[in-house]
């Protein structure tokens, strides 16, 4: 028996379909055209910060201008078609992967239901495969026989205005986390596929301000946040006071020092914006603890690379800062701080952009001898590895009880994950700072959920779209929270602490966020200290 | 003998709300065996209507696994916690739990409210369907009057939690702006105030 009511009651509320959701299409997704309204897209980037980064040397982000996505004409190039076409050619001959991923698909739909946008929205053009297909549909049209002869019977279709803003959507609905390609039995890395929508939308005037702004700040001052060496070294030198006045003890810092044997560099949020600040507490309390030879720089103020996000030329510009920045200052290598995509920089592109460091030593630790040989190439650690060396070494002294108020789980970040690996380290240090679960197997390690957030979409217009790809992310931890009581997400990614923090304040309220640094910073007792009974660790006001 | 009458008038009316009363928990303890006995049935449908409102459904409804399918997940745990409260009276604070992660995800999913929470009336439909195919309680169709009531208190619970998730959603994006990231953008290093726009001094 059918349920005429039940029809009437879609009918009803179903009339018109929403942008992620709504009725079931009757039409071939090729032929469903993107509607961009407030609240489902990122702002475009303001036309002088374009000018400013087209203006400089090496990098190329040509037609600045004001525009708005949700008008009809947004303002391209006259030959937008033949740059974008001419411009997929440039790459498909120069990045042999490309070519690969583009021919090698055979839509097996292994990577369907893995991605967080998908699993947090249904839209079907939010699965890898589809989003892969947006740029493969062209491909085939213009690059193959096949496409050639067959057009759309053979899967292709024609470069249009519709096609180009259809990339613009979901260019911009991917957080390249790269959860996708953990499943591919090909191994088709879906995140480097929306780096080249995103590069090939950047050659005709497409980008968000939320990324472009902060890459032409660490372009100019060497950070996101657009700050001078004066206003970076007086927040460093803030912290240093306030964890002189938790513990009694003032870490001796310096800034720029020529001949010291470290080079420390973090995301500049670190010495910015909470929860990032009280991470930085941590490190400082730990290099003081060791008395470690080391020192800030005020030019390499940034760990974070939005180069990644934007273009190849981007990207390494701003990661060959910090290797000029240990060269001028002689240092023997470089530690890195809880970043994200400084580190899938770092081990995925910088050998072949501006590496080997080869004037630079392999890292070897002053305190327990051990060499990083891991990092023969690049010279640099993180500060886990570094951290975790000296706890199996019985080099800290440490007091788990002082994190007693805390109840955490571990997020494993995307890039520091997936990317570079780092998952057991993280976990040993975890293991003598705190008492903490994992979340279900499936949400951890190479599975980890993405924050939602990444890759630049961190930005507060789209809150909505945030909220709904970080789903799968906040779920496992409503599961623990609800399971274990637990009340902190701990993890070693800026951009994971501000947005993670706005996905609990949304999913589950009564769980905080914090960097690995901040529970080791909490747990470590110093020489000489007169830190009195914090009832909540360094955030103790 | 009007004292009588009266008295004999009270005992009629108390006779007869007894027999109302347990005529009514015969019904409720009927519907609730009927819900017992279709819940699998009732819930299967109920899910698989409140997910075809997505555009690619087939996934939702078939993993098993929460973590994997956090929507299909929640959708499926909460309307079988939900489905025998509705055949009781329940506080409308229990049905508030029991649908607070369905309506926190319909809530950021870009649809407006109607379509939000259309899935919560649904299940009147599917369970006189159900109940009619039945032969033994297909009388239960013509009284479902108080399960209604609980489909409906049920609903205006799950409206003021929308608006409650639609709140702590504007708080979220007010309390982003305020942590101060929004200068990472917007301003930049205080002392760039200084020189006119566009100097990159």
């Amino acid at each position: 028996m059918a349920l005429p009511k039940l029809e009437e009651l879609s009918r009803s509320v179903a009339e018109d379909p929403s942008m992620a959701t709504g009725s079931v299409p009757t039409r071939e997704w090729m032929d469903i055209p993107v509607v961009f309204k407030s609240g489902n897209y990122a702002y475009p980037a303001k036309k002088d910060k374009v000018e400013y980064l087209n203006s400089q040397k090496g990098l190329s982000f040509p037609n600045a201008r004001v525009w708005s996505p949700e008008e009809d004409d947004w303002k391209l190039p006259e030959n937008w078609k033949e740059i974008i076409l001419n411009g997929l050619k440039e790459r498909l001959d120069k990045f042999r992967s490309l070519k690969i991923f583009m021919d090698c698909c055979v839509r097996c739909g292994a990577c369907a239901d893995k991605c967080h946008f998908f699993l947090g929205t249904g839209d079907p053009k939010n699965m890898p495969v589809l989003r892969a297909e947006l740029l493969r549909s062209v491909y085939r049209n213009d690059f193959t026989l096949a496409g050639k002869l067959l057009g759309k019977m053979a899967g292709g279709r024609e470069m249009t205005v519709g096609v180009l803003k259809e990339w613009f959507m979901y260019a911009y609905q991917c957080t390249e986390c790269r959860r996708c390609s953990v499943f591919c039995p090909y191994g088709i890395d879906t995140a480097e596929i929306t780096m080249m929508l995103r590069e090939l939308l950047h050659t005709v005037g497409i980008g968000i301000n939320w990324i472009l702004e902060p890459a032409s700040n660490s372009n100019r001052t060497g950070n996101h946040m657009g700050l001078q060496p004066h206003t970076f070294k007086d927040n460093v030198e803030f912290l240093v006071d306030d964890v002189e006045r938790l513990t009694g003890r003032r870490p001796n810092i310096t800034f720029n020092r020529k001949g010291a044997e470290i080079l420390f560099i973090t995301p500049s949020a670190d010495v910015f914006a909470e929860p990032g600040l009280y991470t930085a507490m941590g490190y400082l309390i730990l290099f003081e603890a060791l008395g470690l030879d080391y020192t800030w720089s005020t030019y390499a103020s940034e760990g974070g690379n939005f180069g990644l996000f934007t273009n190849n030329e981007m990207m390494k510009k701003l990661n060959a800062k910090m290797y000029a920045e240990a060269e001028r200052l002689k240092v023997r290598y470089i530690i890195g701080g809880e970043c994200g995509h400084m580190w899938r920089v770092l081990h995925q592109y910088m050998d072949t952009m501006n590496g080997p460091a080869d004037f630079l030593e392999v890292p070897k630790s002053p305190i327990t001898g051990t060499v990083f040989n891991n990092a023969a190439s690049t010279k640099m650690i993180h500060i886990t590895e570094f951290t975790a060396d000296l706890i199996k070494n019985g080099k800290l002294k440490l007091d788990k009880s002082r994190n007693s108020h805390i109840k955490a789980t571990w997020h494993d970040s995307c890039n520091t994950a997936r990317a570079m690996g780092l998952m057991d380290e993280p976990r040993y240090v975890l293991d003598h700072v705190v008492d903490w679960v994992e979340m279900p197997e499936n949400t951890i390690r190479e599975q980890t959920f993405c924050c939602g957030s990444g890759t630049g979409l961190n930005t507060d217009e789209i809150m909505e779209l945030r909220m709904r790809a970080g789903l799968p992310r906040a779920n496992a931890v409503k599961h623990v929270h609800d399971k274990h009581g637990v009340n902190m997400l701990a993890c070693v990614c800026a951009i994971d602490r501000a947005t993670l923090t706005s996905l609990m304040n949304y999913w589950n309220p009564d769980v905080r966020v914090c960097g690995l640094s901040e529970l080791v910073g909490n747990a470590i007792v110093l020489d000489g200290e007169t830190r009195e009974e914090l009832d909540d660790g360094l955030r103790t006001l | 003998m009007i004292v009588l009458l009266d008295f004999s008038l009270t005992e009629i009316s108390r006779v007869a709300w007894r027999i109302a009363v347990a005529e009514s928990l015969r019904e409720q303890a009927d519907l609730a065996e009927a819900l017992r006995c279709h819940r699998q049935k009732i819930v299967e449908r109920w899910v698989k209507y409140a997910l075809s409102s997505y555009q690619s459904p087939d996934f939702f409804l078939r993993e098993g696994d929460p973590f994997a399918n956090p929507i299909g997940g929640a959708m499926r745990q909460a309307f079988d916690r939900l489905l025998p409260l509705l055949a009781q009276k329940p506080e409308r604070l229990e049905f508030s739990e029991i649908l607070r992660q369905f309506v926190q995800i319909r809530a950021v999913q870009g649809l407006v409210p109607s379509q939000a929470l259309a899935p919560i009336y649904a299940v009147k439909h599917i369970l006189r369907d159900i109940l009619a195919a039945d032969k033994e309680r297909a009388a239960l169709v013509a009284n479902l009057y108080d399960f209604d009531f609980a489909v409906d208190i049920a609903a205006l619970a799950a409206f003021d939690m929308y608006m409650e998730s639609r709140e702590r959603l504007y708080a979220t994006r007010l309390a982003e702006l305020k942590s101060g990231r929004h200068i990472l953008t917007d301003g930049g290093c205080p002392s760039k105030t200084l020189h006119p726009v566009g100097d990159d001094g």
